[in-house]
């Protein structure tokens, strides 16, 4: 089982990528959008097993009468509620737009309007608890470029801060981003490979 | 299937909702209680219910069902192949039979690499390193150089930027004579100075960040004013 799940990996990861890499190849274009399309049907499905495992979890804290139960009674109520009319209805439909407009969106901007006064808080508390050389490099920055995207009241960005902004933005920031990007994308590349040389095999079986 | 209200009507109901999440979820400020948390399972529930059923209407509907009642031949055989998986994957809820979803999942993860593999190298590593390089101008007279004096500072400011931050990252180590594990000398200094990078970088995602929350904020305050200007 752990030989065949490797050899499934490395041949579908093989194909897909000459696919990326040799497109002139005959057929491997064609080779390529199946397997996509097939990985895709399958990451669907993935996608309502964890749904279903949401449920279960929830389910179980209702059965054992845990802690916050109501809680999970709500979210199973609200989850099925939404899925069987979401199974009815496209989501292009008013009732489905309601849901988002009524419930997702607010919710989601909102959490995000607290965002607010916690980032501000944790930035307090970091300069309380780590007041060193890095810590007061980034809070500095983080004032100037808010500072700097600021507007007066008569719509005018406050003059020096301004362009002091735009220039830590587009020249310090973007060295340092560039940095991490491509650490970022380095790292990403050899988790990429582990996976295709069956190094690493996050689907069980090592 | 018709509505028995117009869209102003569906418009009020949609606001009167969001307004009454809105409170629910800025009541957090005055610390976690119960008002948060009914908001926050409400939204959980519903976006998973959403998700799945945007997974079945974007996805399995038309890519899976249709071709399997009204495709060809051809097409029927070759979704024999992702109808085995999806059934595989689906044994993932059965804690006896959830190992044969490996076969589905190492499916998954091969594609999944390869897909990385080729984005990293396309989408982020050549355009970032060309970018460093291009970000120096290139200069062939003493009077390029006076024009382009402020774009060559900050190609170098860019290029330092980028070379240092990738230092600071270098963990490759030795045992020194007392026993501690440290980095070469010159590497610890370049680290340093990388650090001054990372914390600036940092600095202006942190502004982007609070700014974008601060934007959210101000629509939903402006949301809940409007609504209260439309109720007739």
């Amino acid at each position: 089982m752990r030989v065949l799940t490797a050899i499934i990996a490395i041949a579908v990861g093989v194909l897909v990528l000459l696919g990326y890499f040799f497109p002139a190849l005959p057929y491997v274009q064609d080779i390529q959008a199946l397997l996509l399309n097939w990985a895709m049907l399958m990451i669907a499905a993935a996608a309502i097993v964890g749904v279903l495992n949401l449920v279960f979890v929830h389910a179980d804290k209702i059965r054992r009468r845990e802690k916050g139960n109501l809680y999970s009674a709500i979210l199973i109520i609200f989850l099925f509620g939404t899925f069987l009319l979401g199974l009815i209805l496209p989501p292009g439909h008013e009732i489905m737009r309601l849901i988002l407009n009524g419930v997702i969106f607010p919710v989601e901007a909102a959490l995000m309007g607290i965002l607010t006064i916690t980032l501000l808080y944790a930035a307090v508390r970091l300069l309380r608890r780590r007041a060193d050389f890095t810590t007061i490099v980034f809070l500095v920055t983080a004032a100037l470029v808010l500072f700097g995207s600021a507007t007066l009241p008569f719509g005018e960005n406050i003059p020096v801060f301004s362009g002091l902004a735009t220039w830590i933005r587009e020249v310090l920031a973007a060295g340092g981003a560039r940095g991490i990007l491509i650490g970022v994308s380095l790292g990403t590349l050899l988790t990429g490979l582990r996976v295709l040389f069956g190094i690493d095999r996050p689907y069980g079986g090592n | 299937m018709t509505l028995p209200f117009d869209v102003n009507t569906l418009d009020l109901f949609s606001g009167l909702a969001g307004l009454i999440f809105t409170l629910m979820i800025f009541s957090y400020v005055i610390g976690d209680n119960f008002l948060f948390r009914i908001a926050l399972y409400i939204f959980t529930g519903v976006s998973a219910g959403y998700i799945a059923s945007v997974a079945w209407w974007q996805v399995l509907r038309p890519n899976l069902v249709a071709p399997l009642i009204s495709g060809s031949a051809l097409d029927k055989a070759l979704l024999v192949f992702p109808l085995a998986g999806i059934l595989m994957i689906l044994m993932k809820v059965l804690p006896r039979l959830s190992g044969i979803s490996r076969f589905a999942m190492a499916f998954i993860v091969g594609a999944g690499a390869a897909v990385t593999i080729a984005g990293a190298l396309r989408g982020t590593l050549i355009p970032q390193v060309e970018g460093t390089l291009n970000s120096i101008p290139r200069m062939n007279t003493p009077a390029d150089l006076a024009q382009n004096f402020n774009m060559l500072v900050n190609g170098v400011a860019i290029l330092l930027g980028t070379a240092l931050t990738l230092i600071y990252f270098h963990f490759g180590a030795r045992t020194q004579q007392d026993g501690s594990v440290r980095r070469m000398g010159v590497i610890e200094i370049l680290a340093w100075l990388g650090r001054f990078f990372i914390g600036v970088t940092l600095g202006v995602v942190f502004a982007g960040v609070y700014s974008a929350a601060l934007t959210a904020l101000i629509e939903r305050i402006s949301s809940m004013i409007n609504l209260f200007g439309n109720i007739p």
